[in-house]
């Protein structure tokens, strides 16, 4: 510590002076503590002061994780959730209005990056997830729901004929829509929403608790839920325990229906 | 240390306690816009894929945080 050498160096410059110093003072005012007791209480103070700024530095990044972080992802997915219901609506429209187009306006081009559609799961919560295309921070931090792009496989899409369609997202913070996992129970239903189709999912199996490396849960026949005949699946992953990111919680479904969307959009009876 | 400091604020003590406060604020501003979000990724506690290879290249980008 430099105050230290510091003081040790000063010393016996300091003792050669402090008689007379003394003299002086300790007729009118009782003994002042010597130089180096002062620069020693000074460095703790500091010392002390600093350990009870990085504690207030944690406790912040506590707020920061688990509220300020839902707040800014809340808001970006409700913006980006009305976009997606938007291009859907104007989609809507010039179906039904072919030629109703002005030329220099080219229709609305779908884009999965910003959005496939909505995960309903009642047993876990109230929100509509909005589901984007990866599963990088990038998209999770923004409160939706993410299909693997890739990495470490390429997830199926709803509509294909077989496959696992396997989604990510947050457990805690950046909007937490997979929070409440595990209220999820065997039996209960998974609904994805497009423009034009209610995908309707049962939940087979779960799987509390896995390594982060467990990358089959992800397969096209996904073995480990059970499942030995080719499918179409559904695969939700999110961390465990809550608030850590130790293990990784698996819930599969299978596809039990489809239902397509009426002119009101009428959700189908699970959603009611 | 923040002795030192109250005592190079200029003003009187309402003054002062009112520069405190701005700084105080400013400080978590800056802890909630640029501090934090940098240093979360760098976190484990936000790590909700599963992905392949332990420790493969480029692994550090590929797991979801947050």
């Amino acid at each position: 510590m430099p105050s230290s050498t510091e003081s040790a160096h000063e010393a016996p410059a300091g003792q050669d002076q402090e008689p007379e110093a003394q003299k002086r003072s300790d007729a009118a005012a009782p003994r002042r503590p010597s130089r180096t007791v002062r620069i020693v209480a000074g460095a703790v103070s500091v010392v002390g002061e600093l350990l009870i700024t990085a504690g207030v530095v944690l406790g912040l990044f506590v707020v920061y994780s688990l509220w300020w972080t839902n707040v800014l992802a809340d808001r970006e997915a409700a913006r980006d959730s009305d976009a997606v219901r938007d291009l859907w609506e104007e989609q809507e429209q010039q179906e039904g209005d072919p030629g109703g187009t002005p030329a220099d306006e080219p229709p609305p081009v779908f884009d999965p990056a910003d959005g496939l559609g909505f995960l309903h799961i009642p047993a876990m919560t109230g929100t509509d997830i909005l589901v984007k295309e990866g599963t990088g921070d990038d998209v999770l931090n923004g409160g939706v729901a993410g299909y693997y792009a890739g990495e470490p496989v390429e997830s199926a899409m709803p509509w294909d004929e077989e496959g696992n369609f396997s989604l990510a997202a947050h457990r805690d913070g950046h909007g937490a829509r997979f929070h409440n996992i595990h209220r999820i129970e065997e039996g209960d239903a998974i609904v994805f929403e497009t423009k034009d189709t209610w995908y309707i999912y049962k939940v087979y199996a779960i799987l509390p608790e896995t390594s982060r490396y467990n990358t089959e849960v992800l397969d096209p026949i996904p073995e480990e839920s059970g499942a030995t005949e080719a499918g179409r699946y559904i695969t939700l992953t999110t961390c465990t325990p809550i608030r850590t990111s130790r293990y990784r919680y698996i819930v599969w479904g299978e596809l039990d229906r489809t239902v397509p969307v009426d002119e009101n959009r009428t959700p189908p009876p699970e959603l009611s | 240390m923040y002795g030192w400091i109250w005592r190079h604020l200029p003003g009187n003590t309402p003054v002062r306690a009112l520069i405190s406060l701005a700084l105080v604020l400013g400080a978590v501003y800056t802890l909630f816009t640029w501090v934090f979000p940098w240093a979360e990724p760098l976190l484990p506690f936000g790590d909700v894929t599963v992905d392949g290879e332990a420790g493969g290249g480029g692994g550090e980008q590929r797991g979801a945080a947050g």
